[in-house]
């Protein structure tokens, strides 16, 4: 009895919640295996359908969250609208896209105008994420933590709705080419052709932007501006400019990935980059945010859980359309990563400084 | 001089975004003053003359303060002015060279609309001359307000602020002043702005009142810094006594004086004032950063809808939820506000390990989880899913009801009032200036002995009662809920209502509710733009005023010791671009 006395009981609390979840998991997946297929079960094929889709999901979050994590690795603050720097890549290849597919240019050299297209989501993206560091951020560089973030949610909004007002608020479809309708049969199994596309992009990206941070001399500054910015700018490193290729960096990746995802799903809207960017946000975090490797993981294993889990774990109890709920999945992931291992999955646990 | 073109380009930029996102061009006919002086044209003045303004500003050059002379500040604003509208200019002329309706493809505001305002009607280079002869005068009128001392330039700007509003505000001031029967007609066109007669009464008005509040200024100033702190003074005297009777008086009267249209918007802005109030505790005073401030919003609009007998929409005709109750509101609220506050102590405890960034994606995923839950099929059976719910009590007491909106308007007064007490109360007390102590040094105050745990605990408690009684009397409001109501954005809303009001300050945070909720409501073209004006509205005061339109007395002496010691340390390092004209000043 005095040993629990001594426990906090905020400890008390979070085990018994932990407890508790450990239970209903456990619980809700046994229940989900036991049911035969057809009758709230799943067959052995539909589990393996829903790993492809998260693998192919999770390449696309991973990617997004690349963006987060260079920029929290560097200046210690989430750059929030990373979501919409995606939407905005996205976006402004879509008007270049529609216009090839309207001439016929798209289906007669598909892979020259992905490129293209490509180049100038990354352009935009680029300058997008650029400008947002310039104004929006580092007026605030010394301020305290949580003010670059509300300018951060503040900037989201605002570029949102800009696009909103830009563009409209309609959703536009995103033309495919038709190399990339239709699926791969690999191993009996029916893989869509985008789906395999995104992997090998952001696995391509991933590990360029690896090599890069750990062979380049700019990549050694940015290790070194991330480690403690005021020794780096006394060794001679132009600490501004590093911060800008970073973001640079970022916006980058986000353009690709935004043309991938509009890709995937086949349309543009100004609100697409909303749930993503909290989705990559999350993946990160999971896999313990600032490091490169931790971004990828999380962002595997984030598509996975959506894809896997809400079937898995929900359908056990009965719940009707289990992926109703594949949002809520994610944010309850991020709750519970922060609450009960704020370092994610290869962290150590970041303790905050005095 | 290259200082001069950028401020210029970003002018024009400015001025071209305007344009594009279409905000130009939906206010052509919002006029202010007279015919001539529309929202339009502001738009198109406005970023010149700021850019004007910030190149005539006091320099620090080589650690020396300079302050510009007569001519280079003219033409320097000028300049950049001209600059500014020559970007536009050349824009607009190559829009029409073009094609506007090619570049329409893309940009869906770009019609012949717009460039028949950019061009003022004229051929596009006449009217592109224009527009660079208008720019360079509103950039050089810019940079000459630094020229005029205090003494002049603060009834000089007080004047066009005063015109300016009571233009804006054309749909409330004609309708009360028809309710006292006075003539308005001097002063303001049939549905249009003031006229020019009205404009130079109100402006000499404002000078007046300017001068004078100059004049006792340093009496008033002394007195507000002896009682502002909000602690301890039990007496009143007189002439603040006199002068709350006066805001009473006035607060009751308003829905009489401005009918049913202004107190609808108004009643909107009282249930964001409370979520306001709510949130202000949470991150103003406590310091914890919460994005999922909608649950409670939620919570409390829902757990209303229950206990007073709401029913669901569902396929089946009208269902009672499967849990259920017909209680009286009046009794229902404390109810609600108990739950919420358990409601608060729960999503508080699992999270209050967690500081700053972190904390604030937590309540983000809470609060959207919240709104995902509500909509879900699974909770459908109690609050009704994608459909929602209905027959939501309307607080009736006897056969009053109070779902008309002037009805209403005294009920979310009477909340408002009691929730801004109880803020005001717990700021001053042994709690307020714990929540005060922790946000500024938690390792400190714990050590000072100060329980941050039950403290922070309390405040997301407090915190989320209040913002339940925003929910409840939402509910009173509509009388239907559905999930649309509850989209995380609201959380978002609510914060910069608090932020640009200023955390931790109250009067702020009604300021706040009455810019970024009444002005949309009574502007209804601007509700299109409503959330691209919180975007901006976060970031710029974030960026240029972060404490807030109407700051906390002791916050803002707080930041301002935060930049002294800023500015002492930007001053040695060299890679910062240090704020030079505040430095210089101290």
């Amino acid at each position: 009895m005095s040993r629990l006395e001594r426990l906090p009981w905020r400890r008390i609390i979070l085990i018994v919640l932990s407890l508790a979840l450990l239970t209903l998991v456990i619980v809700g997946s046994v229940a989900t295996l036991s049911k035969p297929a057809g009758q709230g079960g799943y067959s052995g094929k539909t589990w393996v359908g829903f790993i492809v889709d998260g693998i192919a999901q999770g390449a696309i979050i991973a990617l997004i969250a690349l963006g987060y994590t260079l920029v929290y690795g560097i200046l210690r603050m989430i750059n929030f609208a990373h979501g919409e720097v995606m939407m905005a890549g996205a976006f402004a290849s879509f008007f270049f896209l529609d216009a090839y597919a309207a001439s016929g240019f798209l289906n007669r050299h598909p892979i020259t105008v992905l490129l293209i297209v490509t180049f100038v989501a990354v352009i935009v993206s680029m300058s997008v994420a650029v400008l947002l560091e310039r104004i929006a951020y580092r007026p605030l560089r010394n301020a305290p933590r949580l003010v670059p973030l509300i300018t951060a949610i503040g900037a989201s909004l605002f570029l949102s709705n800009a696009f909103r007002g830009f563009f409209g608020p309609q959703a536009r479809g995103y033309p495919k080419p038709d190399v990339l309708t239709g699926s791969f049969d690999i191993g009996g199994l029916d893989i869509p052709k985008v789906r395999v596309l995104v992997f090998v992009v952001a696995i391509v990206c991933m590990l360029s932007l690896q090599l890069f941070v750990a062979r380049t001399k700019t990549g050694r500054s940015m290790r070194a501006v991330a480690q403690d910015r005021e020794i780096a700018s006394l060794m001679g490193i132009d600490v501004n400019r590093v911060i800008m290729i970073t973001f640079a960096i970022g916006g980058l990746l986000a353009g690709v990935a935004g043309v991938l995802f509009a890709e995937t799903f086949e349309q543009v809207r100004f609100d697409m980059g909303f749930r993503p960017g909290i989705a990559a946000f999350t993946a990160a975090v999971l896999g313990g945010i600032g490091s490169i490797g931790g971004a990828a993981l999380g962002g595997f294993a984030l598509g996975l859980l959506q894809s896997i889990g809400p079937a898995l774990l929900l359908s056990g109890f009965g719940i009707p359309s289990p992926f109703s709920l594949k949002d809520a999945f994610t944010f309850l992931v991020l709750v519970l990563v922060l609450v009960f291992r704020p370092g994610g999955l290869l962290g150590t646990g970041e303790q905050e400084k005095v | 001089m290259g200082r001069l073109v950028r401020a210029g380009l970003a002018a024009g930029a400015v001025t071209i975004f305007l344009a594009l996102v279409g905000l130009i061009e939906r206010f052509k006919d919002l006029e202010l003053v007279g015919s001539q002086i529309t929202l339009s044209l502001l738009f198109l003045v406005l970023p010149p003359f700021v850019a004007g303004y910030v190149v005539g500003r006091p320099r620090v050059e080589r650690g020396e303060r300079r302050e510009v002379t007569r001519n280079e500040a003219l033409t320097w604003g000028a300049i950049a002015g001209a600059v500014s509208g020559a970007l536009v200019g050349a824009a607009t002329v190559f829009a029409d060279a073009f094609g506007i309706d090619r570049i329409r493809a893309v940009f869906i505001q770009a019609t012949s609309g717009l460039i028949e305002i950019l061009t003022f009607g004229l051929t596009p280079v006449v009217g592109a001359l224009v527009l660079v002869a208008l720019s360079a005068v509103a950039g050089a009128l810019g940079g000459g307000l630094h020229l005029l001392p205090a003494r002049i330039r603060r009834p000089v700007v007080s004047a066009v602020t005063a015109v300016l509003l009571l233009g804006f505000l054309q749909r409330i001031v004609p309708v009360a002043l028809a309710e006292l029967n006075l003539a308005d007609e001097w002063l303001y066109f049939h549905a249009g702005g003031l006229t020019w007669f009205g404009a130079a009464v109100v402006a000499a008005a404002a000078v007046g009142i300017s001068i004078l509040r100059d004049r006792q200024g340093s009496q008033i100033r002394a007195r507000l810094s002896f009682g502002g702190n909000g602690s301890g003074r039990e007496g009143m005297d007189l002439g603040r006594l006199i002068a709350l009777a006066v805001i009473v008086a006035l607060l009751l009267a308003i829905p009489q004086l401005l009918g049913t249209v202004i107190s609808d918007v108004l009643g909107s802005v009282m249930v964001f004032i409370l979520l306001g109030l709510g949130l202000n505790i949470v991150v103003g005073y406590a310091g914890l950063l919460d994005l999922g401030y909608v649950a409670f919003f939620a919570f409390g609009a829902y757990t209303t809808g229950i206990l007073t007998g709401g029913n669901l929409n569902s396929f089946q005709g009208i269902t009672k939820p499967v849990v259920s109750a017909d209680l009286n509101f009046y009794l229902a609220i404390p109810v609600v506000v108990v739950l919420a506050a358990l409601v608060g102590v729960l999503i508080g405890a699992p999270v209050l390990r967690l500081r700053g960034d972190y904390l604030a994606l937590v309540t983000l995923g809470l609060g959207e989880m919240v709104t995902v839950l509500v909509a879900s099929p699974w909770l459908t059976p109690l609050v009704g899913g994608p459909s929602g719910m209905r027959d939501v009590s309307d607080a009736a007491i006897g056969n009053i009801s109070f779902r008309d909106p002037k009805s209403f308007y005294y009920l979310a007064l009477a909340f408002v009032l009691l929730a801004l007490f109880v803020s005001r109360r717990l700021y001053g007390s042994r709690i307020g200036r714990a929540w005060t102590a922790m946000r500024e040094d938690e390792q400190t105050a714990d050590a000072m002995g100060i329980s941050t745990t039950s403290y922070k605990l309390l405040a997301f408690a407090m915190g989320g009662a209040i913002g339940s009684l925003g929910g409840a009397l939402f509910a009173v409001k509509i009388g239907s809920l559905t999930p649309a109501s509850f989209e995380v954005l609201v959380s978002i809303q609510v914060l910069g209502i608090v932020i640009l009001g200023g955390l931790g300050s109250l009067p702020g945070v009604v300021v706040g509710a009455l810019v970024l909720v009444g002005l949309p409501g009574v502007l209804r073209e601007f509700e299109e733009y409503r959330l691209l004006a919180y975007g901006a509205a976060l970031v710029a005061v974030m960026v240029l005023r972060p404490q807030g339109l109407v700051p906390n007395v002791r916050r803002s002496r707080e930041l301002q010791e935060e930049e002294v010691a800023q500015d002492a340390w930007a001053a040695g390092s060299p890679d910062e671009e240090a704020p030079a004209v505040e430095t210089a000043a101290t």
